[in-house]
């Protein structure tokens, strides 16, 4: 279960540009619960997703997961119980280590490292296996550097990172909009085949409407950092496309009349 | 005809010298590698290390301690070293070759404070050099032997550690700070912990060497760090940095053929206070060679490493 409460982020506080990026936002998640984000640029989506992450702390307000309250805990901390695939590529993998090594890291997120040699057979074997299920080839290619691998793979293998050893938690930022449309759509079936079968807690931030109707339990409308809109249950499932968007342009229109 | 016989000649009776003081300075060549290329944190220290290290072990061993005490307490003194220029970039997020500038600089200092004046000679005292059997202490083959074990045992050290877990999310923090974060290992830890092994090799040098030439010197270090550098990118250019066993074999190889290049410009005749620009220039060409091979458009920056 994830819960956020009113939390709160003002950059550049008392200067000229000071920017509020989240504005008292509350937000719960179920345990289990398949949660998609939406908002425009500047809404505080990726500020609310660093402030469960910890990359960002908090002014003031709480981030508890699972009942533990995580707001004071650092980045390396929190990733024992959350797991986090990032909207570039790069930025999920270690473009100069193996993709067995890169596993491996993954692997031992939640463990406390040891003195032990870190690839051995078993682990190895297993790689192949989970590997394996992306239907890639990345089975046959554990020894391959990372930086070698197409866009499209190395999300692939950020994914299977993240979902492997089953976190507490996942989070999804953006993680197909730096793909082309067919990679998009495995890394995406990927994602629900594991968020499905494993039953993960996921807060998945996106730009595509259609996946936001498509996929999830619940859709959260983030606008000046707090929560506008939240769908979910029935009206989740008779949610359209055009439905999502019109939220959308009645803010714009707002902004229209504003200015 | 005579010339070169003369200079193969003055060149042969140097190799066993030469060998001895590379296989002491290897260990500051993989005191600049750790940091570089294992961490992506490109530190000066070494340059205020190996003086560190050899001050600490010179003034012990004058104290009368036994050798390898001495240099216990000069790997500890070089691990604290270490730490600081580590902690100072962390903390206050100023750039590593900054940080190792300021640490270097203010080791200098240390140095003459721990020496307490600027040479102190302790030739005649006992050194680990001279516990090998059967061999003429204070010669070029028991230094050999001695210098090259412990790198053996190192080496090896280095290479079951950086594939243990451990030794992996090290490496990974090198590779991509961020994501190792993401995936739960503590970036100050490994990157204080890292570089002040690092510190500890070099000042391991340090003591080394003093152990070997009977005196220590606040100025040894002078130049150290390109010289380390050097033979770096010769080492890496040999056995090449693809895998943990080239990347941790480089520093070794380097070493050793750098010295006896040294040594062979010099039996050559060139002028040792020439010996430093062409150190400087041949580091240059080493760097600057991938972007030269790209013969158009801008350069990307040959090295990520962080800031």
């Amino acid at each position: 279960m994830l819960e956020i409460r009113s939390a709160r982020k003002v950059f550049y506080k008392g200067q000229a540009d000071e920017k509020v990026a989240l504005d008292g936002l509350n937000l719960r998640l179920a345990t289990g619960e398949f949660g998609v984000v939406i908002g425009s640029n500047g809404a505080g989506k990726s500020s609310m997703l660093n402030a469960i992450s910890g990359a960002l702390v908090l002014d003031t307000g709480h981030v508890v997961i699972n009942g533990d309250d995580v707001t004071a805990m650092p980045v390396h901390k929190r990733a024992m119980r959350l797991a986090r695939v990032f909207q570039d590529p790069m930025r999920g993998t270690a473009a100069s280590m193996t993709v067995a090594e890169n596993m491996l890291l993954a692997d031992l997120r939640s463990n406390r490292r040891t003195l032990r040699r870190g690839l051995n057979a078993t682990r190895l074997a297993s790689y192949k296996e989970r590997l394996s299920l992306l239907g890639l080839g990345l089975e046959n290619r554990l020894d391959t550097r990372v930086e070698l691998l197409s866009g499209g793979q190395r999300q692939s293998l950020s994914l299977i990172m993240a979902v492997g050893g089953s976190p507490e938690l996942l989070l999804l930022d953006e993680h197909t909009a730096a793909l082309d449309p067919r990679t998009a759509d495995i890394v995406m079936q990927a994602t629900i085949r594991a968020v499905e079968a494993l039953k993960l807690t996921t807060l998945m931030v996106t730009h595509n409407m259609q996946h936001a109707v498509d996929f999830g339990h619940k859709v959260v409308m983030l606008d000046a950092g707090r929560v506008r809109l939240e769908i979910d249950g029935k009206d989740k499932a008779q949610t359209t496309v055009p439905d999502l968007i019109g939220h959308f342009s009645v803010k714009t229109d707002r902004m229209f009349l504003a200015s | 005809m005579d010339i070169i016989q003369n200079i193969i000649s003055s060149f042969v009776s140097l190799v066993p010298v030469t060998l001895a003081q590379s296989l002491i300075l290897a260990f500051v060549v993989l005191g600049i590698m750790i940091p570089f290329r294992m961490l992506s944190f490109p530190d000066l220290t070494s340059e205020g290390a190996f003086p560190l290290g050899g001050c600490v072990c010179g003034v012990l061993m004058a104290a009368g301690m036994s050798p390898l005490a001495a240099i216990a307490i000069a790997l500890v003194a070089g691990f604290v070293a270490g730490c600081c220029t580590a902690f100072i970039h962390l903390r206050f997020r100023i750039h590593t070759l900054l940080a190792g500038i300021l640490m270097m600089t203010m080791l200098y200092s240390i140095n003459l404070r721990i020496m307490g004046r600027s040479n102190l000679s302790v030739f005649g005292a006992p050194t680990v050099f001279d516990w090998v059997p059967g061999l003429q202490p204070g010669f070029p083959p028991s230094k050999i032997v001695v210098a090259g074990l412990i790198a053996l045992v190192v080496f090896f050290l280095l290479y079951h550690f950086f594939r243990t877990e451990k030794g992996t999310a090290v490496r990974a923090v090198g590779a991509n700070p961020d994501m190792a974060e993401a995936q739960g290992i503590n970036v100050w830890m490994a990157t204080i912990g890292g570089v002040g092994l690092a510190g500890a090799f070099s000042a391991g040098g340090g003591a080394l060497m003093v152990q070997s030439q009977g005196f220590a010197d606040v100025n040894m270090g002078l130049g150290i760090l390109i010289n380390g550098l050097a033979a770096l990118m010769i080492g890496e250019a040999i056995v090449g940095k693809q895998s943990v066993l080239r990347q941790l074999a480089a520093p070794f190889v380097g070493a050793v053929v750098y010295y006896q290049l040294v040594s062979l410009c010099l039996a050559a005749g060139m002028p040792p206070p020439d010996l430093k620009l062409a150190t400087g220039l041949f580091v240059l060409a080493m760097l600057a060679l991938p972007s030269l091979k790209r013969s158009r458009g801008p350069a990307p920056a040959r090295e990520t490493v962080r800031e």
